[in-house]
C-alpha cells in the first residue's frame, strides 16, 4: 500500500470507525469487549510463546488436545484420544466432521503440515526447541496421526495439552505461505478473524460451523489499553467486560460499583523467592537457607500486602500441579528458630547485608511485596537491600547470575513438574537459582524419562520432597488471577490463564 | 508600591514558595514525627485525617506527610544536580563552540542536533535502560538529555558577545584566550545560563515523574514526588490522597521555581529570548 | 538558495547517519535482546542459536556494517517483538502520532498565541494574571496526571468522553489537552514575552508616534516580527510532539509511535527502535528547514544574511 493510502486509511480509521456500542447496545447484540495490555505479537499460531498473543490466537484456532478446566488434565479438543504405541510412539486419534474457517476438511494433513511449519528452522518459531523431542508425525490413515519421538517422551501429553500445538489449515498454507495466513487467520475455532487494527483492537465474530455448539457471544472485540487504571476506568465506564489484574486493593471498589464484579481463580502461575546458591556467599549454606525461610511470614504477606489474595505453597508444586505430591510440609515461621538456625551455621544476622533483586509491576505488587520481606528479614536484624529492576535488566541479571543473593520471581503455568522442575533446579538453565547438587540433578534426568505414570510419579514426589528439605526458595504461593468481569456476563477464569470467550455465558 | 507589586510580586511570591519547599526538605526530620520508610500493614491506604498521620498512608502503611516531606529532598537534590550538572557542561561546551568556531563549533552543534532529533523523555528513557534504575541514573539520564540547551543558548549569546567592542579592545591588548574566555565573556553570558538554569531546575523535577511513570523511578523506599505519583496509578480508585499530595507537592514546587525564573528574567535580561 | 538547500539536505543526511550509529551501540549496552522476545523456559543452547541466527553473536563491527548495508536500502530488518519489518511498523503507527500531535500543535496555537498577545497587551492585568498563572500551572503539572484526573472525571464519573482509544471525533478531545497543555501553556509565556519585548522596540514606537491605530500596530508590526521565537518553538516542540506523545499514547491507548517506541526501548526490539530513530531524525531535520525557511520569509535580515554566507 502506499503511504499516502497508509496515511487517509489510518486517518478514517481514528474518525471513521464507531467507537464500542456502550454496554447495554453490546447486551443485546451479544457482543464482548475484552481488555488486554498488550497487542498480540502475531496471528500465526504456532510461531511465538506469549500468553497475551496466545489468548487471542486461540479464539481462531483450536488446540488437539485441551484441560480439563477443573481438573486440568489433557482432555480431548480436535483429538478424540490417544494412546503409547510404544516408548517412542504416541498415536491420536482425530475428530471427524471439523472444517477450518475456509472449508478445508480438518483431518491428519493439517496435523502433519503443522509440525512441519514447527519443525521447519526457517521459520523460526519459538516452538522448535519445544518440539525438539519429537522426530516426525506419521500419518496412519485420515483421522490417525503418530508422534514418533526420539527418545522415550512421557511428557509429550503434557506438552500438547496446551498451545503448542494448534493445527493449521494445510492447502491455505503451502498455497499462500505463512505470512498470508498470518494477515488472514484460518482456523478450526469457535470465532473467525474479522479484523485486526494495529495496536488498537481485534475483532473476531462467531463462527456459526464450529463443530461444537457455536459460542453465545457474537463477537468479541480485543481492546489494547496499556495503562492499569486507564483498563479499570474503561471497565467502570461500561466500555470493556472483561480484564485482568485487579489490583487486591481496588477488589472492594470493584463490586460496588454495580457495573462488574470480581471473578478470581487460583492460578497454576506461582511466585517465589529464589535464595540463589549458584555463586559463593551466605545462601550457599543449608542452614542459612532455612533460617531465612523461618524468618519470612509467608501468611503475614499473603494477609497484609496481597489481602489474602494468594494460596500459600509449602514446595516447588502446587496442587494443581498434575505431579504434585502432598507429601512435603510447610516450613513454619519461626524467628526464634531462625535465630538458632543462624547460631548454629556461625553467622551473625545484624552484620548481615543481603541483596534482593525484584522486577516491577510483573507479578501483583512484586515491589511491594520484596519491599515487605526485606522489614520482615530486618527483624531479625537482617538488612537487606531490595533492588528493582525493569524486567529486561531483571532477566539478564539472572540469566547471568549477577542477581543478588535472592530474586523474586513467578513461573507459569507451571501444570506439570518438568516445566517447572526441570527448568528452575539445575544449575545449567536459563532462569534457574538452584544447583552443584548432582544427586538431585540425575533423580530428575532419570524422572523425565520414567515412561510409567505411577513411577513417575513416585519418583516425582521423591524429588519434591528433596527439593523442599534443600530449600532453595522461600516457598511462597500461587497467584490469584483477579479478574474484573462486567455483570452481563457469567464468566469463571481458569487456573491455566486461559482466557476464552468460547465459555462465556451472556445474560439474556 | 503597585508598581513594586507588578514588576517584583511574582518573584516574590516565587520565592516564598520555593523558600517554604527548601525549608521543608532541609527540616523534615523537625517537622514530622513519622519515619517515612517505617512500613506497617495494619495501617495501610488510611486516608488523611487518620490520628498519626495528617496526610494517610501509602500501600505499605507509610505515612503521607513524611514521605512528601523528605520528598523535597529528592526533588530539590534532582534539580540542583541536573541544573548543575547541564549548566557546566553546556555552558562549556557552549562557550567553546562559539569562541573558537570552526570545526569545534560545528562538531558540538551537530552533536546537539543529533540529540535534539531524538525527543528528550525517550533519550532519557534510552539511557535509564541502560545504566539502570535509581536516584543517581535518573540524574545522569536527564542531565545527558538536557546538556544540549545550555550549549545552544551560550553558543548563540557568545557569538554576539564576541562582536561587541570591548572584546576588540581586549583582543587588540593582546589579552590572553583562556582569560578573555573567561575573565571577560564569560560574565557576561552568565545571566543567560542563570535563567536557563531556572527554567530547567522545575522541568527537570517533572521530568522525574515522567520517567517513573515509565518505570524508570528511583529506587524504593526513597520517597521521590514522581515515583510515588506513578505508584499512586493503581490505587486512584481507592486512596486519591496518594496522587494528590504528592502531585500538589510537585506542581507548587514547579510553580514557585518557575515564577523566580520568569522574575530573575525580568531582572537581569528583559530582551532575553531561549 | 539552491545551494543552501542543497547544503541543508547533506546536513540532514548526516545528523540521521551519525543518529542511527549512536543509538546502535548505545542499545548494544543495554543488554540481551534475544532474551525479551523468546520464552522464559528456553534452554541455553536454544537461546544460543536463536542468537546466531539472528546475527547477534557476530561482532560488533560486523553487525553494524550489516545494519547499515540494508539500512541504505530502507531495510530495517524485522522485529524482534512482531513478527514484521520494523520500517513498516514504524510507519504505519506514524500517521496516528502525526494527527494527535498536529491536533495538539493546533490547540496549541489557538488557544497559546491569543492569550500570550493579550496578556501581553494588557500586561499586569487581571487578565494577564490568570492567563500566566494558568500557564506557569500547566508546565508544571505532569501530563500523566493532568490525563488520569480527566478521565477520572470525564469518563468515569461524567461519561461524557471516552477512556481511551480510536474511533470518533470525541477520541481525540481528552489526548490532544493533555498533549498540548505542556506546550501550549511554555508558547503563552514565550508569546507574552516576545510580544511584550516587540511592543518595545523602536519601530513600534515609531508607528504609534505615526498615530496608526492600536490594533494595526499589534497585527502588522508586532506580530510578525515576535513570530520568530514562537516559530522557533514551534518547530523544536513539534519534533518532541513526537515522542512527548509517549506518555498520552500510553494512558489513552492511542495507537501512535511514541508508544511503540518505548516499548521496543522496553523490549529491545533493536529493530524497531532503529526504525524509529531514523524517522525521528528525519523528521526533526526537515522542520527545521521549514522553519529556517520560515525565517527568511518573517525576518528579511536573515534571508539577506543567508545569501550572503
Amino acid at each position: 500500500m502506499t503511504r499516502f493510502a497508509t496515511l487517509l486509511t489510518t486517518l478514517a480509521v481514528l474518525l471513521g470507525l464507531a467507537a464500542s456500542a456502550p454496554a447495554q447496545d453490546r447486551a443485546r447484540t451479544k457482543e464482548v469487549v475484552v481488555a488486554f495490555a498488550a497487542e498480540p505479537r502475531t496471528l500465526l499460531p504456532d510461531t511465538i510463546v506469549d500468553w497475551t498473543t496466545n489468548n487471542m490466537v486461540e479464539h481462531m484456532y483450536d488446540r488437539l488436545v485441551d484441560r480439563d478446566p477443573k481438573t486440568y488434565k489433557p482432555s480431548p479438543m480436535l483429538a478424540t484420544g490417544w494412546k503409547v504405541v510404544n516408548d517412542t510412539t504416541w498415536e491420536f486419534a482425530l475428530r471427524r466432521n471439523v472444517k477450518f474457517h475456509n472449508g478445508e476438511v480438518f483431518d491428519a494433513q493439517s496435523v502433519k503440515a503443522t509440525m512441519d511449519y514447527i519443525k521447519d528452522p526457517a521459520n523460526k518459531t519459538h516452538y522448535l526447541p519445544r518440539w525438539a523431542l519429537l522426530k516426525e508425525v506419521q500419518i496412519v490413515n485420515d483421522y490417525t496421526v503418530r508422534f514418533v519421538t526420539e527418545k522415550p517422551w512421557p511428557g509429550l501429553i503434557d506438552r500438547i495439552a496446551g498451545s503448542d500445538f494448534l493445527p493449521m489449515p494445510p492447502k491455505a498454507l503451502k498455497e499462500q505461505g505463512a505470512p498470508a495466513l498470518a494477515a488472514k487467520p484460518i482456523g478450526t475455532g469457535a470465532f473467525r478473524f474479522v479484523q485486526w487494527v494495529r495496536d488498537e483492537r481485534l475483532v473476531v465474530e462467531r463462527n456459526p460451523d464450529y463443530w461444537q455448539t457455536p459460542a453465545e457471544a457474537s463477537r468479541v472485540t480485543f481492546r489494547f489499553i496499556p495503562e492499569f487504571s486507564a483498563r479499570l476506568a474503561a471497565l467502570l465506564a461500561g466500555e470493556i467486560d472483561i480484564m485482568k489484574d485487579v489490583p487486591p486493593q481496588n477488589v472492594e471498589m470493584l463490586e460496588k460499583s454495580g457495573k462488574a464484579r470480581l471473578r478470581a481463580t487460583v492460578s497454576s502461575r506461582i511466585n517465589y523467592l529464589a535464595l540463589v546458591n549458584l555463586k559463593p556467599g551466605p545462601m550457599q549454606d543449608l542452614r542459612v537457607r532455612k533460617a531465612i525461610h523461618a524468618a519470612v511470614n509467608v501468611d503475614e504477606l499473603i494477609q497484609q500486602v496481597l489481602k489474602g489474595r494468594a494460596t500459600k505453597m509449602c514446595g516447588s508444586l502446587s496442587p494443581i500441579n498434575v505431579d504434585y505430591s502432598p507429601k512435603p510440609q510447610c516450613l513454619k515461621h519461626d524467628p526464634a528458630q531462625a535465630q538458632a538456625l543462624f547460631k548454629e551455621a556461625g553467622v551473625d544476622p545484624t552484620k548481615l547485608q543481603l541483596t534482593l533483586d525484584t522486577p516491577s509491576g510483573r507479578y501483583p505488587l512484586d515491589k511491594d511485596l520484596s519491599l515487605a520481606i526485606a522489614a520482615q528479614l530486618q527483624r531479625v536484624g537482617i538488612k537487606t537491600n531490595v533492588v528493582v529492576n525493569e524486567w529486561g535488566t531483571h532477566l539478564d541479571k539472572i540469566k547471568n547470575r549477577t542477581t543478588g543473593d535472592m530474586f523474586f520471581l513467578g513461573w507459569g503455568p507451571a501444570l506439570d513438574a518438568q516445566n517447572t522442575i526441570e527448568q528452575l533446579f539445575l544449575g545449567k538453565q536459563t532462569y534457574s537459582s538452584y544447583g552443584n547438587n548432582e544427586a538431585l540433578e540425575a533423580k530428575i534426568n532419570q524422572a523425565v524419562t520414567i515412561v510409567d505414570p505411577k513411577k513417575r510419579l513416585e519418583a516425582w514426589a521423591e524429588i519434591q520432597q528433596l527439593v523442599r528439605d534443600e530449600v532453595p526458595w522461600v516457598f511462597l504461593w500461587q497467584q490469584h488471577d483477579l479478574y474484573g468481569v462486567a455483570n452481563w456476563i457469567e464468566w469463571t477464569p481458569r487456573a491455566d490463564e486461559r482466557v476464552w470467550m468460547y465459555e462465556a455465558k451472556l445474560a439474556r | 508600591m503597585t508598581t513594586f507589586i507588578a514588576r517584583h510580586g511574582r518573584g516574590v511570591l516565587g520565592l516564598i514558595i520555593a523558600a517554604l519547599v527548601l525549608v521543608a526538605a532541609v527540616a523534615a526530620p523537625v517537622l514530622v514525627a513519622q519515619d517515612p520508610l517505617r512500613t506497617d500493614f495494619a495501617v495501610g491506604l488510611k486516608p488523611p485525617g487518620t490520628p498519626g498521620h495528617p496526610l494517610g498512608t501509602d500501600q505499605l502503611g507509610r505515612d503521607l506527610l513524611a514521605r512528601v516531606l523528605y520528598g523535597a529532598r529528592v526533588a530539590l537534590f534532582i534539580g540542583l544536580c541536573c541544573v548543575l550538572l547541564t549548566a557546566v557542561v553546556g555552558g562549556l561546551a557552549g562557550l567553546l563552540a562559539g569562541y573558537y568556531e570552526g570545526w569545534l563549533g560545528a562538531v558540538v552543534m551537530r552533536v546537539a542536533d543529533v540529540q535534539l532529533s531524538f525527543p528528550f523523555i525517550l533519550l532519557a528513557l534510552t539511557i535509564n535502560a541502560i545504566v539502570g534504575l535509581g536516584l543517581r541514573n535518573i540524574i545522569v539520564s536527564l542531565s545527558v538529555a538536557g546538556w544540549v540547551v545550555y550549549a545552544r543558548v551560550v553558543r548563540g549569546e557568545v557569538l554576539s558577545v564576541k562582536e561587541r567592542e570591548f572584546v576588540h579592545a581586549a583582543q587588540a591588548l593582546g589579552l590572553g584566550r583562556a582569560r578573555l574566555l573567561f575573565r571577560h565573556i564569560l560574565p557576561n553570558v552568565a545571566p543567560s545560563i542563570v535563567i536557563v538554569g531556572s527554567l530547567q531546575f522545575a522541568q527537570f523535577i517533572v521530568a522525574e515523574a515522567a520517567i517513573s511513570f515509565l518505570g524508570f523511578g528511583v529506587q524504593p523506599p526513597t520517597p521521590a514526588w514522581g515515583s510515588m505519583l506513578s505508584e499512586s496509578r493503581d490505587y486512584l480508585y481507592v486512596a486519591w490522597w496518594l496522587a494528590a499530595f504528592p502531585g500538589a507537592a510537585l506542581a507548587l514546587t514547579a510553580l514557585g521555581i518557575n515564577l523566580v525564573g520568569d522574575w530573575l528574567r525580568d531582572v537581569l535580561d528583559p530582551k532575553f529570548r531561549v | 538558495m539552491r545551494a543552501y538547500l542543497l547544503s541543508r539536505l547533506g546536513q540532514t543526511v548526516l545528523v540521521v547517519f551519525l543518529s542511527l550509529t549512536a543509538v546502535f551501540f548505545l542499545m548494544r549496552l543495554g543488554g540481551d535482546p534475544v532474551l525479551l522476545f523468546l520464552p522464559m523456559d528456553i534452554q541455553a543452547k536454544d537461546l544460543n542459536e536463536f542468537r546466531e541466527r539472528l546475527g547477534f553473536n557476530d561482532p560488533v563491527a560486523v553487525q553494524y556494517g550489516r545494519f547499515i548495508g540494508r539500512a541504505i536500502r530502507g531495510d530495517f530488518g524485522e522485529s524482534l517483538r512482531y513478527k514484521q519489518d520494523a520500517l513498516g511498523l514504524v510507519l504505519e503507527r506514524l500517521p496516528a502520532t502525526l494527527y494527535l500531535a498536529v491536533a495538539a500543535l493546533g490547540l496549541t496555537f489557538l488557544v497559546a498565541v491569543p492569550v500570550g498577545v493579550l496578556s501581553a497587551v494588557r500586561r499586569g492585568s487581571l487578565f494577564d494574571f490568570f492567563g500566566m498563572g494558568a500557564a506557569v500551572l500547566g508546565q508544571a503539572v505532569p501530563g500523566f496526571w493532568l490525563g488520569l484526573m480527566l478521565i477520572y472525571l470525564f469518563s468515569v464519573k461524567l461519561g461524557w468522553l471516552p477512556t481511551g482509544g480510536t474511533g470518533s471525533a470525541r477520541h481525540f478531545v481528552m489526548p490532544c489537552v493533555v498533549l498540548a497543555s505542556f506546550y501550549a501553556a511554555r508558547m503563552a509565556r514565550i508569546t507574552r514575552s516576545s510580544v511584550l519585548d516587540t511592543l518595545n522596540e523602536e519601530f513600534v514606537l515609531t508607528a504609534r508616534a505615526k498615530g496608526l491605530a492600536e490594533r494595526i500596530v499589534i497585527a502588522k508590526h508586532t506580530l510578525k516580527n515576535s513570530a520568530i521565537p514562537i516559530v522557533t518553538l514551534a518547530g523544536l516542540d513539534t519534533g518532541q510532539l513526537l515522542g512527548g506523545a509517549v506518555i498520552t499514547e500510553t494512558i489513552f491507548a492511542w495507537p501512535g509511535l511514541g508508544r511503540l517506541t518505548v516499548q521496543a526501548l522496553l523490549n529491545r526490539d533493536f529493530p524497531v527502535v532503529l526504525a524509529a530513530v531514523f524517522i525521528f531524525s528525519v523528521t526533526y531535520t526537515l522542520i527545521n528547514l521549514v522553519v529556517d525557511l520560515l525565517y527568511g520569509w518573517l525576518d528579511p535580515r536573515t534571508r539577506r544574511e543567508r545569501a550572503r554566507a
